[in-house]
């Protein structure tokens, strides 16, 4: 359509879609088009823990209603995996073969679980945590007092474990490199958290390698998890929460500088004019720090998302680089930490 | 919607694509499938007009626990076999529905050409590589529709073996491997769609238990005609193509000399009736079937046979009118031809099923009425439930009687025969060519009860003909009307006829739940009409609605008409069977409106 | 022509004439034609036809159209339908096909046959419908009082031509030839038992038999298709004419300034009951022959 500039985001998690209502506010004329990989509209991350208390209907977890989108005249385009950005003539592909032509572009894919090299050929015998799909899918795989086995242990991973504990579930968390990530705890503060993790019932292993994931075909569980020193544990499931490894495999050979996320300058603009990041997928320019940074977090998010958004209409924001990233005990004596603010 | 703590099924799929792509095959293996499997079906394809096979598709089945009447306006399920085809129908699945797609197509497609920008933001939707599958386990593309299918069984978690069963049998003139590669297709895909997560709101639960030891046999109204006719000894069929009742002419040129009976295809209309006719004079089981432009040909031999007093079934399936009119799009316009068609007062009796069931029942009773009452016999069907399939399950022991002529007595000495004699019923003895010692000339001319032309018997001879007719009232196996819903006095009272019977029916059920106290009947018998009960309903009902799928009311004013009394007409001409939320708007707003008789006969 | 070679009286006549039988074959009521017209030796022709060959009139069953020759079935005595105008054919086309046992004649006039019902002459022919059917061609539509028919010649005046008729004659034999009739033949009702033998021999011959019969309207064509002018014109087929031969046959016909009278064609094909035979004899996977078309017994 000649003369409405047409922005494509791609990905609907909290950065898109604030910067899809931004930019819908910010020019009432223009196309916008998400496009996600997941079938369902918005479902929000963090409403996920409440699939393990019960809730069966995605319907109740969504972000927005669905007529959100229909109102805002947002076309979201879902089950829809970009196979490559082709940045030099402005065009998205999509796996399912189509051709979605751009004016400007976000890419706010956020990150999917890291998974360490050794663990990877076992990753279909662990459950992921990132979609509706996989909630429900650890909720059926755990009986009553289900045990499950966590590695690494990053926040979203504690987040959860609350979430079991709370729902009479055993939570072992098998502590690796990326305990408590993104926190950067040193080794002597942690003993305090580690053990107000025990407190709060999250049974924690330290020390141990694990080198193999393994079937359990007879007994009560499904999943072994074998250590390097001998011995393991067993359990239901096992779930990785090693940190995240941002999304943008699609953006190799789009020529925009990437470091491990997409790089941007505090204005969240890549190394292209027309291709901008927001969300867990890039680092931005920190000059106090001399390096790109990750920012995480729901409202840094959201900041990110609108930030993005302004800018691509014309605006000169930047972002606050500033970011509370301290772990703490709360007043319940239980670790609480800004990442799990969501509201 | 749980009963007797039990749940219920009630899921709609229609599948979209091109004639090229296999669509309504998919959808008849689908349909034969899940009547196997214990379920009530009901399936209607729409085909483009164009013989080549590009042209766009469309099979719908809805698959049910509880018996239901008719499709459903919105979907459950839509399965795109050919996006271009299907995205125009993305707005007939329901909230919280599905679509299926191909995920890989075989080229880049422009934006906006994929199904899935099309969706709306409460529909689910499902990608699955159809041809990659189909090329992987056989080796082409062709198997496409056979692995959608089967992906859908997976999905929504089908009985498998009914599938096995019914691809075999559809395969089952060609090669042995063709069965099993396609098989291994359907195999292949099921387990895909078994593993799906699955987030729409469909579900299927197993069927009900079967009730008695017949089969579920999916069949068309034709196919019913068809079978309703060699049950009951149809001996000769004579026809001549026409959309939509080809079908039935087709069906019977394979099964009528299976039987050691005879059909032939004629030159035209006119000779295809007369032919019956003249089988008729002779003493044998006729039956002709058209459409519209046909059966307006066949006016005056209509009433050659009222006037002759012989036998004869025609089938009518209705299509667009007038004239060559809408030949792929239903109808129910020809009720004036039927009931009237022919110079002079040649009423003949006239008969209209309202399901596949129907369709059968009403073929095989034709003929006995014929033969009983003398008279051709017009059976109206329309495209719709020509084409319809439901899953019908089919009386094991044959319903129908043969012979039901009444004989033409002995001959008393010095008195010659009279072919037209006028008797106690008005139903005379009659000798078929071939009867020793009862030769007679029988003529359109009037004639005395010798058949001898003879102008000055004619008001005796028109009693005659019309009253022999009233015996059908009472005519034995047969339902002449019904009545459903609430007894006793009503606000609305819904009559109708044919195939916009079924929506009817579910149009009353939702106003009943509602707090309406409706009641609906279906008139099978047309002509003559059923007075008592037709008198009973409108004494029992404020407000009558009479819906049906032309133009003039038809039927409405075979009523009004008859009963000397007003109703509300409900007449829509959209091609397609009449929308159930329609008929229940016209009931809600009668139903609100004050006490006593405002309604005006005509809108 | 005279055929009386000595006196006949009329005792001797009468006895030999009951005696035949062939009185059983004609009905009480007295024929409504016209004193004169061809259609009462046609009556005479038929009844004599079915007495020699034997048929049983309850098995025959005659069908007409509309017309003066459509009366016929009311002045023989046997089964008959009196069916519409121009639809005989395909009538007769059902009985046939419901009872292999009936012998079935069509009858009918010009007008029936070539103007409404010429599309039903072809199928009929072509099918090889086992039946006879014996055409009274008087040029004009007689019973409507006097119109032009398709076989009415040139320059021909009457009441809806009344300047004339410039309308081509239809030439209905060699029509009949091209369709595929599997006899066909032609006679004059001024050679009344020329024709009562040509009568015979088509109800006999097993297929579609075409008889032609030249019949004067005596009352409303006192200027052409007179017996006067017939008599001069009409001789017989040559001797040597093969039967067999269908385009010597069409040579002959194509002369009606001197219509020849005999049988110009007799080549017996499957006729179209043995066809559907065939057919479910073959769906049925056997060799004997199926059931018959349902029949009640006559009652006792």
């Amino acid at each position: 359509m000649s003369g409405e500039t047409h922005f494509v985001i791609i990905g609907t998690g909290g950065a898109g879609s604030e910067a899809a209502l931004t930019l819908r506010q910010r020019d009432p004329k223009c196309r916008i088009t998400q496009i996600t990989g997941s079938k369902l509209p918005f479902i929000s991350r963090y409403e996920l823990p409440r699939v393990i208390d019960g809730v069966n209907s995605w319907r109740e977890l969504l972000a927005h209603p669905p007529e959100f989108f229909h109102e805002n005249r947002i076309s979201v385009r879902r089950n829809s995996w970009v196979d490559y950005v082709d940045a030099k003539n402005k065009k998205v592909l999509l796996r399912h073969k189509e051709e979605v032509s751009y004016d400007k572009l976000l890419v706010a894919s956020g990150g999917g679980g890291y998974v360490p090299e050794n663990l990877r050929e076992f990753r279909p015998l662990m459950n992921g945590y990132g979609s509706f799909e996989d909630a429900v899918t650890i909720r059926k795989a755990l009986p009553k007092k289900g045990h499950v086995i966590m590695l690494g242990g990053d926040m979203t991973g504690l987040d959860l474990a609350r979430t079991l504990v709370a729902a009479g579930h055993r939570v072992s968390l098998v502590a690796g490199e990326q305990l408590f990530w993104p926190h950067e705890v040193p080794s002597k503060k942690r003993e305090k958290f580690i053990s107000v993790l025990e407190d709060m019932g999250i049974k924690v292993v330290l020390n141990q390698k694990v080198t193999a994931i393994k079937d359990v075909e007879k007994g009560k569980y499904a999943r072994r998890v074998v250590f390097e020193a001998g011995g393991g544990i067993d359990g239901h499931a096992v779930m990785p929460f090693c940190g995240l490894m941002p999304s943008l495999n699609f953006m190799v050979g789009a020529n925009v500088d990437i470091e491990r996320g997409l790089l941007v300058n505090p204005g969240l603009k890549t190394t292209n004019d027309s291709i901008w990041a927001a969300g867990d997928v890039c680092q931005i320019w920190s000059p106090e720090e001399n390096s790109y940074l990750f920012y995480y977090g729901w409202h840094h998010i959201k900041e990110m998302g609108k930030i993005a958004a302004i800018n691509m209409t014309g605006g000169k924001k930047k972002i606050s680089t500033y970011q509370d990233d301290h772990l703490y005990i709360n007043k319940q004596g239980e670790i609480d930490s800004p990442y799990w603010m969501y509201k | 919607m749980a009963k007797n703590g039990k749940k219920t099924t009630d899921m709609q799929f229609a599948i979209c694509g091109s004639a090229g792509d296999g669509t309504i095959a998919a959808g008849d293996i689908m349909k034969r499938a899940m009547a196997k499997a214990g379920y009530k079906v009901i399936a209607f394809d729409v085909y483009p007009p164009e013989i080549r096979g590009f042209g766009k598709c469309i099979s719908r089945i809805r698959i049910t626990s509880d018996q239901v009447f008719s499709l459903k306006p919105l979907s459950d399920v839509l399965l795109s076999l050919d996006d271009s085809h299907a995205i125009p129908h993305v707005g007939e699945v329901k909230d919280y529905g599905a679509v299926v797609y191909e995920d890989m197509p075989v080229s880049v497609m422009a934006e906006g050409s994929h199904i899935s920008g099309h969706l709306t933001s409460t529909q689910l939707p499902y990608g699955v590589p159809f041809r990659e599958l189909s090329e992987r386990v056989t080796s082409s593309a062709r198997s496409r529709n056979i692995v959608a299918v089967g992906y859908l069984a997976g999905l929504y978690d089908m009985p498998r073996q009914v599938f096995y069963d019914t691809i075999s049998d559809k395969f089952k003139t060609k090669p042995a491997a063709l069965t099993r590669i396609n098989i291994e297709a359907f195999d292949a895909a099921f387990d895909v769609g078994r593993n799906t997560f699955r987030l729409d709101e469909g579900s299927l639960n197993p069927p009900q238990k079967k009730s008695s030891s017949g089969d579920l046999v999916m069949m068309s109204g034709n196919g019913a005609v068809a079978k309703g006719c060699i049950d009951a000894g149809l001996d000769t069929f004579f026809g001549y193509p026409i959309t939509p009742a080809t079908t039935i002419m087709e069906r019977l040129a394979i099964d009528l000399p299976k039987h050691g009976k005879r059909m032939m295809q004629t030159e035209d209309e006119i000779s295809a009736l007369s032919a019956a006719i003249g089988a008729g004079y002779a003493g044998a089981r006729a039956a002709t079937a058209t459409s519209g432009p046909g059966f307006a040909l066949m006016s005056e031999m209509m009433g050659l046979g009222s006037m002759a007093e012989v036998p004869a079934v025609i089938f009518v399936s209705q299509r667009g009118g007038p004239s060559t009119g809408m030949p792929t799009k239903t109808e129910q316009s020809d009720l004036n031809i039927a009931v009237f068609g022919a110079a002079g007062d040649g009423q003949r009796i006239v008969l209209a099923p309202t399901n596949v069931e129907g369709c059968y029942k009403c073929a095989g009773k034709a003929f006995e009425i014929a033969e009983r009452y003398q008279t051709p016999v017009v059976v109206l069907l329309d495209l719709y439930l020509s084409n319809r399939y439901e899953a019908v399950e089919f009386p094991t022991k044959n319903p129908f009687k043969a012979n039901c002529s009444k004989p033409p007595g002995k001959l008393k000495k010095g008195q010659p025969y009279h072919r037209y004699e006028i008797t106690k019923d008005f139903i005379s003895p009659r000798a078929i060519p071939g009867d020793k010692g009862y030769r007679h000339a029988i003529t359109g001319l009037e004639h005395g009860e010798n058949g001898r032309p003879n102008d000055t018997t004619h008001q005796q001879m028109s009693e005659k003909r019309h009253e022999k007719l009233n015996g059908v009232l009472r005519h034995p196996g047969i339902a002449m009307s019904k009545r459903f819903g609430d007894k006793g006095k009503v606000d609305v009272a819904i009559i109708g006829w044919g195939s916009t019977f079924g929506e009817i029916l579910e149009a009353m059920i939702v106003a009943r739940a509602e707090g309406i106290t409706c009641t609906a009947m279906k008139v099978v018998l047309l002509s003559p009409l059923p007075m008592e009960p037709i008198n009973a309903i409108f004494e029992d009902s404020k407000e009558v609605l009479v819906p049906e799928l032309n133009y003039e009311g038809q039927f409405a004013n075979l009523l009004m008409g008859a009963t000397g009394r007003p109703v509300t007409r409900l007449n829509r001409v959209p091609g397609t069977p009449m929308h159930v939320e329609d008929i229940l708007e016209e009931i809600r707003r009668l139903a609100g409106k004050k006490k006593g008789r405002g309604s005006l006969a005509a809108e | 022509m005279s055929n009386i070679e000595k006196p006949v009286y009329l005792e001797e006549k009468l006895e030999e004439v009951q005696e035949s039988g062939r009185l059983d074959y004609r009905s009480k009521s007295l024929p409504t034609w016209c004193p004169g017209c061809g259609y009462f030796s046609i009556v005479e022709g038929m009844t004599a036809a079915l007495n020699n060959l034997e048929i049983d009139p309850d098995e025959t069953v005659v069908v007409s159209g509309i017309g003066c020759a459509s009366r016929f079935p009311f002045f023989v005595n046997t089964y008959g339908f009196h069916t519409l105008h121009g639809r005989a054919l395909p009538v007769a086309t059902g009985i046939k096909v419901a009872n292999d046992d009936l012998t079935v004649v069509v009858v009918g006039g010009d007008g029936d046959a070539f103007a409404i019902g010429g599309a039903h002459i072809p199928h009929a022919a072509r099918r090889n419908v086992d039946m006879t059917y014996i055409l009274f061609d008087n040029g004009i539509y007689g019973l409507t009082k006097g119109q032009t028919s398709p076989t009415s010649v040139l320059g021909f005046q009457t009441s809806t031509s009344p300047f004339e008729n410039h309308d081509q004659p239809l030439n209905p034999l060699m029509m009949l030839l091209s369709y595929g009739a599997s006899w066909v033949g032609q006679a004059y009702a001024g050679n009344p038992h020329h024709m009562a033998d040509m009568i015979e021999q088509a109800l006999a011959h097993k297929g579609f038999s075409y008889l032609h019969v030249l019949s004067p309207c005596v009352t409303f064509d006192k200027t052409t298709m007179t017996y006067k002018n017939l008599d001069m014109i009409v001789h017989p087929l040559p001797e040597d004419h093969d039967t067999s031969d269908v385009m010597a046959a069409m040579a002959i016909a194509q002369k009606t300034e001197a219509p020849a009278l005999g049988c110009y064609f007799n080549e017996p094909r499957q006729t179209l009951n043995d066809g559907l035979d065939d057919i479910a004899n073959r769906a049925q996977g056997k060799n004997e022959k199926p059931k018959k078309a349902s029949q009640r017994q006559a009652a006792e």
